[in-house]
């Protein structure tokens, strides 16, 4: 193989690329602005859903059934407008109540409270009907004990408390190495799809593949040179993707203006986010581990996308792959799963998986090493098979 | 120098079973000549040109080009050709100038050599007014135009051209027909295939008719005009393929 021709190839494909809206919109624009604004839009909307539930929890009614006196007056105390009401599942299925409260007939006595757990000012509402029963019962409790003299002590013989002795960078790696792996993966594939289907189905449709194939340049060095280009196209995504999901998660906080401060769990996410270490030795094994992959990726694609006559059909082709890639690599970022080199011989998951142990810096060498051997020996079949595809004549001229 | 010999290629398809394209076709084309292949659309033009320029391989028989093999020597020969196809797309987003600039590369020209044969071939062509225009922004005539100068760029001591005025106006085809016989003048070897049968008279030196995958004849119009005792080469192919009034 020739690199003179390669590199002409892969130059020539990119300035072609670069003046490609669909393109640029697959490869940047996605990864720039839609995450952003996603995450941002989330973190906005969340905590402001939730504290609209707890105001509405604040007025909504509450439909009773209680003979206890007591344990109606210790609702009213709470600041519950309680309401009479038939058929107390009906009122809370249909918003008359925000939740319900049953005193069953049994010993000892029973309350049910009745919400509906897809509707988040239910939940607030019976939540603090739940907060004033349990006051109720705490109180009562004590009030028994008092009056038979035992000592309010004997309900507390020993505190429990838990201490997570994983460090912040720990942490954050759990939390996020569960979500990127995946997002990387099918990003990386989706990103790639594109310039893939244009380089093939889509020059045979435009009938300009003949004239690259009565050129000097091998069909090695084509498809070398193509790939490439498929493979810069699938890291920039990958780059991009983790630059600008880094970048939404730093910035999530209250605004300096005075106005909301910042939700609890989004402020622990956020200092979580800043403890991940960006050093060279994390980049680089993430690099190490997906490079491979996104050589695997564009020769797998490439093959594919070939047998196609048009770009459509290359769509077509194409798009069930980004299905199948979801999986494993869902997969491969759930906590807690033991890897094992058989394991990581599994194309996309041990990806996932490597990404979701380097971030939480745990990595076996023999893992890796497994992993990387394995996606290695993928990445050379899926070339040689594209490699094959492009000496096909009835591949290269379908019509 | 062309030399074909027995040249057969046989296509299979699932549904439709075999059929051979082309059947044993052999001729020569000499240097500084001008070979013109006729026939109707099926006949097997464009496949036996499409094996000469290596895109297709061969069922069975031989052909060389400058005394490369097509099937053993095939980067060899094509260093020798320049392919173009009536057919034959541009890169739409690449302009004129950008899409040599990337072929002179592919055949091995070096950065100076490269932009002194680009400027003349803009030049010979009439290109530059459009020369940094983008390919999908070009009339049929430019992209035409354009294609040709991709496919003379390198300076081939070889040309195989299938169709390269169809579709185009008058005046654009005779300027890629100017380009044709600038190219017989410095000693090309040309393989030319048309419909056009005035084009064929105008520029041919020699003539082969394919039919049905085989060659039913060649040679020049005299030749051709006394074996079928007919003036006009429209009359002349219509009796060679049997549909003579």
């Amino acid at each position: 193989m020739r690199f003179s021709m390669i590199k002409a190839i892969f130059r020539k494909e990119l300035l072609d690329m670069s003046r490609d809206r669909r393109f640029l919109i697959s490869v940047a624009v996605v990864p720039l602005i839609v995450f952003p604004l996603l995450i941002s839009g989330m973190a906005k909307l969340l905590p402001r859903i939730q504290r609209q539930a707890d105001a509405d929890a604040l007025t909504l009614a509450i439909a009773v059934r209680i003979s206890t006196p007591s344990i109606r007056e210790g609702l009213e105390k709470a600041g519950l407008r309680l309401v009479e009401k038939d058929d107390l599942k009906a009122s809370v299925q249909n918003k008359s109540a925000g939740a319900a409260v049953e005193e069953m007939p049994s010993s000892p006595p029973e309350v049910r409270i009745y919400v509906d757990a897809s509707d988040p000012s239910s939940s607030a509402a019976g939540e603090r009907v739940r907060e004033a029963l349990t006051e109720l019962k705490d109180r009562r409790i004590r009030e028994e004990l008092r009056n038979s003299g035992i000592d309010e002590r004997v309900l507390a013989p020993f505190t429990v408390n838990r201490v997570n002795v994983a460090g912040d960078r720990k942490m954050a790696g759990a939390l996020y190495g569960s979500v990127l792996g995946y997002v990387l993966l099918l990003l990386m594939f989706t990103g790639g799809m594109y310039p893939v289907i244009d380089m093939t189905a889509g020059e045979k449709e435009r009938k300009t593949l003949e004239a690259l194939l009565a050129s000097p340049a091998r069909r090695s060095e084509i498809v070398m040179g193509k790939t490439l280009t498929a493979i810069a196209a699938i890291l920039a995504t990958a780059c991009l993707t983790v630059a600008s999901m880094a970048y939404s998660l730093r910035n999530l906080r209250g605004n300096g203006n005075g106005l909301t401060p910042p939700d609890p769990r989004m402020a622990e996410l956020q200092q979580s986010m800043g403890t991940i270490p960006l050093d060279a030795s994390t980049i680089g094994l993430i690099a190490v581990v997906l490079i491979p992959l996104a050589i695997f990726a564009a020769s797998l694609m490439f093959a594919i996308a070939l047998k196609a006559r048009s770009f459509k059909e290359g769509q077509s082709y194409l798009t069930p792959l980004a299905f199948v890639v979801i999986f494993p690599a869902l997969l491969g970022g759930l906590p807690g799963l033991k890897m094992t080199p058989q394991l990581c011989l599994i194309p996309i998951f041990n990806a996932s998986q490597m990404i979701h142990g380097i971030l939480l810096g745990e990595v076996s060498q023999v893992n890796f090493a497994v992993t990387l051997a394995a996606n290695l020996g993928y990445s050379a079949i899926a070339f040689f098979l594209a490699r094959r595809m492009f000496d096909d004549e009835k591949v290269l001229f379908r019509s | 120098m062309i030399k074909v010999q027995g040249l057969s290629k046989e296509f299979s398809d699932p549904k439709r079973g075999t059929r051979l394209a082309v059947d044993g076709v052999s001729f020569e084309v000499r240097a500084g000549e001008v070979f013109g292949l006729l026939g109707p659309n099926g006949a097997g033009k464009t496949t036996t040109l499409r094996m000469l320029a290596t895109l297709l391989k061969p069922s069975a028989g031989s052909a060389t080009l400058n005394g490369f093999d097509i099937v053993r020597e095939p980067d060899k020969v094509r260093e020798q050709i320049g392919f173009l196809s009536g057919d034959m797309g541009l890169y739409g987003r690449l302009t004129p100038r950008e899409t040599l600039e990337f072929f002179s590369q592919l055949n091995g020209m070096d950065s100076r050599r490269g932009q002194q044969r680009i400027r003349e071939v803009l030049s010979l062509l009439d290109m530059n007014a459009f020369a940094d225009v983008r390919g999908d922004k070009l009339s049929t005539g430019m992209k035409q135009k354009t294609a040709i100068a991709r496919a003379i760029l390198h300076d081939p001591p070889v040309l195989i051209l299938d169709e390269p005025t169809s579709g185009l106006d008058v005046p654009t085809a005779r300027s890629i027909e100017a380009a044709v016989l600038d190219a017989k003048t410095t000693g090309k070897c040309v393989l030319y295939s048309t419909h056009v049968m005035e084009e064929a008279e105008y520029l041919c030196d020699r003539i082969g008719v394919i039919h049905d995958g085989k060659l039913k004849t060649t040679g020049t119009m005299e030749e051709l005009r006394q074996e079928t005792g007919k003036q006009r080469l429209r009359e002349i192919f219509l009796n060679l393929l049997g549909l003579a009034a």
